[in-house]
């Protein structure tokens, strides 16, 4: 067995303790807990029928044909009111456990049959903040839309009889096309901005989760070595400072791998559970073979340079504790390109702005996300080469921090003004 | 051979000098002892001799190799006992001197290395425990095992009986002793003058980063006319 083998057994044995995998088992359980009964509520909220009240003051021949077409709705339980008031109305109807009153003022039929246009007072009853209640509100405006839209076409029906009435009504219809690169495509530039939004968000999260995971590992073996007291005996071993960083930093990257799976797989289990299943395809915007290994290999760099920077950051680590809170300057270093990219394009960014995120190396995998369904491959490289660099000469000054004193003498200590 | 050759080692940090100037030498399947009081520059001599440190002046050898210049040879027959030193907690006692074995043999001799660090712990069955178990003394007994395991040319020994009862105490002294007539040379630094009396064939006192005396332990005490080392090493320091 090769020293960097042993060193990599022994660090992956002494990050996966009991109570690391006692926590991924959990946090997959309630992924899939969380997914399962937020899914079910939305999709037993959809199917239950909304309850609505309905008070008709003007008893007219319209009145009742409003009444006799929201009675014919799927999902809509009907009730109508006797009273005379409003007031009296609405206690009934939260009685009833309805989620609206529907008020059709007097004079309604007329207005109707002028072609003038009639109020219907809708009110909403609204009882909790929940899923349910939200998704009933919902359902009530739907309902009174399609009133609207079957009243518009007995007014067409009546004026041009035999004339399908949504050939007046919507005269015009757009088919949407999109020209991106020369390739046309079916679709709508909302459809761009939306699958955009999928990337800004999806590759930063990937990030943001394994440079997590995997800094937080690296810094945690450090502080163990350090409140354990085994790093000086380690260092004094015949094995290059070069194996024992490597070892370390190997290790908590299958720690890392295996955590990031695990966690992105009960993610995904929980947001495929609330979220419908909608799939936006274009073909003009894909990245293609190339596209992919450049986004790989930043996402690689990326890393690298996190695991890298968190080893160097727990050199000064003095316990596991204070190793915890050596991790915010890799996660604040993520976080500033997240939220500008998120609302900004890097080629549309102040100068100032943009030599910014090029200088943090964790901007790149999300520049890249976005540049590569552009087919612009220049500031991908750029990105490559740069993160290529930085890892480099962390590397080199972890090792040079590894060879002296440093390794030995080093903790921060914050001490207060007198 | 001369085990350790330390000429005018002196070693700052920051305006603090922790060594002016130390000088001695330990032959080898000698045990020299280095005593003096807290802060005196033990440690920092111990770490500097280890490769943990780099001197700021003078010189380290150890068999004939310097230790700044040809460290990760040094590094292969050396090996060190931090006085507060503890083990993989999250690994069985056995899977820890496995651990180490592995950086000095392999196959066979791995297996017989961790045998006979089996034995010296005398810790049985236990090894079969996780380390995160072991009381303070266990987890010494272990250590002092894995330090001596591969035999090592030399062996840097800081408080080597820390935490140790009496009796496991005497049965790591009768070790070191046994370890130094098969041919390894030991430097130990200890706090315990009769330890030192009983292990050291020779000894150095150290006080404020100098060494104020040297000599074998008889000699010392009829030099200042002692009954033991720690007569003299009252003398000396005050």
């Amino acid at each position: 067995m090769s020293h960097l083998t042993n060193l990599l057994r022994k660090e992956v044995k002494e990050l996966m303790t009991g109570q690391m995998i006692a926590s991924m088992l959990l946090m997959i359980f309630m992924f899939a807990i969380l997914g399962n009964v937020i899914g079910n509520v939305q999709s037993e909220a959809m199917k239950q029928e909304v309850r609505i009240s309905l008070l008709d003051l003007d008893m007219s021949a319209e009145s009742k044909k409003l009444t006799e077409l929201l009675n014919s709705q799927q999902n809509v339980a009907l009730t109508t009111l006797g009273t005379e008031s409003t007031e009296d109305a609405l206690k009934i109807a939260d009685n009833h456990s309805s989620s609206a009153l529907l008020v059709i003022p007097s004079g309604f039929g007329e207005k109707i049959d002028n072609k003038e246009g009639a109020d219907v007072d809708v009110y909403g009853i609204v009882r909790g903040l929940g899923i349910m209640d939200t998704t009933n509100s919902a359902k009530t405006q739907v309902a009174v839309s399609v009133i609207n839209e079957l009243i518009a076409q007995e007014y067409v029906r009546e004026a041009y009889p035999g004339t399908e009435p949504s050939n007046i009504l919507n005269p015009v219809r757009p088919k949407s096309f999109i020209v991106l690169r020369g390739v046309v495509s079916e679709g709508s530039p909302e459809m761009i901005t939306s699958l955009l939004m999928g990337q800004s968000v999806l590759v930063p999260v990937i990030l943001m989760i394994a440079i997590m995971f995997a800094g937080q590992m690296v810094i945690t073996s450090m502080g163990m070595e350090k409140e354990n007291k085994t790093l000086e005996t380690l260092l004094t071993l015949p094995v290059s400072r070069s194996t024992i960083i490597l070892g370390k930093i190997g290790g908590a990257t299958i720690v890392a791998f295996i955590m990031s799976i695990i966690y992105l797989l009960g993610f995904g289990y929980y947001m495929r559970s609330i979220t419908p299943n909608s799939s936006i395809s274009m073909p003009s915007l894909s990245m293609g073979v190339l596209g992919y290994a450049l986004l790989g290999v930043s996402l690689f760099l990326a890393i690298l340079v996190a695991l890298s920077l968190s080893m160097l950051l727990g050199v000064y680590s003095q316990d596991t504790k204070s190793a915890q809170t050596m991790i915010m300057p890799v996660t604040l270093l993520v976080m500033i390109p997240f939220f500008l990219l998120m609302f900004s394009d890097y080629t549309t960014m102040p100068t100032a702005l943009r030599a910014l995120l090029f200088a943090i190396p964790f901007s790149h995998p999300m520049i890249a996300s976005r540049a590569l369904l552009f087919g612009d491959y220049a500031v991908v490289i750029a990105g490559i080469v740069y993160m290529a660099l930085f890892a480099v000469i962390l590397w080199l000054i972890t090792i040079r921090v590894f060879r002296s004193d440093r390794i030995i003498t080093a903790k921060i200590t914050f001490r207060r003004k007198r | 051979m001369t085990a350790i050759v330390v000429d005018g080692l002196r070693k700052t940090f920051g305006k603090i000098a922790a060594l002016d100037g130390v000088t001695f030498s330990v032959e080898e399947r000698e045990i020299f002892g280095l005593i003096g009081p807290n802060g005196a520059g033990k440690t920092t001599t111990l770490r500097i001799l280890s490769t943990l440190l780099k001197p700021t002046e003078g010189s380290v050898s150890i068999f004939g190799h310097d230790v700044v210049k040809e460290d990760s040879e040094v590094r292969k027959f050396i090996s060190y006992l931090p006085e507060d030193a503890g083990a993989y907690k999250n690994l069985k006692g056995t899977e820890y001197l496995r651990f180490m074995a592995e950086f000095f043999a392999s196959g066979r001799d791995r297996e017989s290395m961790v045998k006979r660090a089996a034995e010296l712990t005398g810790l049985g069955e236990r090894l079969n425990d996780k380390v995160s178990t072991y009381s303070k003394g266990m987890m010494r007994k272990l250590l002092v095992a894995r330090a001596l395991m591969m035999r090592p040319r030399l062996a840097v020994l800081d408080e080597p009986t820390s935490g140790l009862d009496v009796i496991n105490a005497k049965e790591v002294r009768d070790t070191i002793k046994r370890f130094a007539k098969e041919g390894t040379a030991v430097l130990l630094s200890s706090h315990n003058m009769l330890e030192v009396d009983f292990l050291c064939d020779r000894i150095a006192l150290i006080d404020r980063g100098r060494i104020v005396e040297t000599g074998e332990p008889e000699e010392l005490k009829k030099k200042y006319g002692a009954k033991n080392i720690e007569d003299v090493f009252i003398e000396v320091v005050s």
